[in-house]
């Protein structure tokens, strides 16, 4: 009887530390993914927002990237290498034009060709609605590759996957 | 004979709940996810560019066995996986692999020669200068030409993204 106490205090202490040991220390797919979590939290914009959040969330968008981030779109004219301080002002701009924003990722596939690389494939989807009363609904395919720097996953570079090429 | 067949109703809409009743509905789970998952996919159609063929808000389900065991012919409608598992084109193939494709005022033209094309219903004044279809590539172009070219999304597509063909 005391055995069968013992043993049974003992997986519940096994599956405490099994449960903590996944919360808090999260994988590194775990880790690369919450930055599209982060990414589309900070992206989002509402009609009713203020000139503090919008600036903490330019910055917390500013957070995310490299030194150098590479563009390539072929739709628009925003292919190229962006600094981190090109790519706030563009968040600015952006986001400015929009009185209602929102960033969806998903289908998020991760894999890890070199050590702190790491290679995303996924589905974004941006909806809202213009200053000028527009709706927005695009989705497309990225492909995305993140640096592990100081710990920290970061965009390096962004390409938008060209389906049908004229 | 009444009290007969209002008990076999009965038993079919008020089944008992046996272990092979159980097992019979955890089958038919298991199947139906797997087939409209892999093999039947249903679609919603959202857009006008295959427009009178097929209308926005349409339901349809594509096909993924259609090109098995062959590969798409012109004048199929096929669709196009555009990003993820969820988002699909639906465009007709009017090039394959190695031909040159062009608009002229409106009118196709597959190497040099005027392409028939009775499910477009619209008038069109589209140019496109010639381009070659890649290797292992098909060219899809949606139905509805009526609007500006530069707001009709077309143009070649890798076998890769041909995910199938819609049901009807």
């Amino acid at each position: 009887m005391v055995k069968m106490k013992v043993l049974v205090i003992a997986l519940l202490i096994v599956g405490v530390g099994l449960l903590a040991a996944f919360l808090f220390f999260p994988s590194e797919e775990k880790k690369v993914k919450k930055r599209f979590a982060l990414l589309s939290e900070q992206i989002s914009k509402e009609p009713t927002e203020n000139p503090f959040v919008m600036a903490n969330k330019i910055k917390g968008i500013t957070a995310l990237f490299g030194e150098n981030c590479n563009f390539t779109v072929s739709d628009y004219s925003l292919s190229g290498n962006y600094t981190r301080q090109e790519i706030s002002g563009i968040a600015l701009r952006g986001r400015a034009h929009f009185s209602n924003l929102g960033l969806k990722c998903y289908d998020l596939k991760v894999s890890f060709p070199e050590k702190d690389f790491a290679h995303v494939n996924l589905t974004a989807r941006l909806t809202g609605k213009s200053v000028y009363g527009e709706q927005v609904d695009e989705t497309r395919e990225l492909l995305c590759l993140l640096k592990k720097i100081e710990k920290k996953w970061l965009f390096s570079s962004f390409e938008v996957i060209e389906v049908l090429k004229r | 004979m009444n009290s007969k067949v209002l008990g076999k109703v009965r038993q079919f809409f008020f089944p008992p709940l046996t272990t092979g009743f159980f097992i019979r509905i955890f089958l038919i789970a298991i199947t139906a996810y797997l087939f409209f998952s892999y093999i039947c996919l249903p679609l919603q159609i959202k857009g006008n560019s295959m427009e009178p063929t097929y209308r926005s808000r349409g339901v349809n389900f594509c096909w993924r066995l259609r090109y098995l065991f062959s590969k798409p012919k012109r004048h199929d409608v096929v669709v196009v996986r555009f990003a993820g598992t969820k988002v699909m084109l639906l465009k007709r193939v009017v090039g394959l692999e190695g031909e040159r494709v062009e608009f002229r005022d409106g009118k196709l033209f597959v190497n040099g020669s005027p392409l028939e094309e009775p499910y477009v219903r619209h008038p069109c004044n589209w140019n496109l200068s010639p381009r070659k279809v890649d290797n292992d590539c098909v060219y899809v172009v949606g139905d509805n030409r009526s609007m500006p070219i530069e707001n009709h999304y077309f143009g070649q597509a890798s076998m890769e993204r041909i995910m199938g063909g819609p049901l009807w």
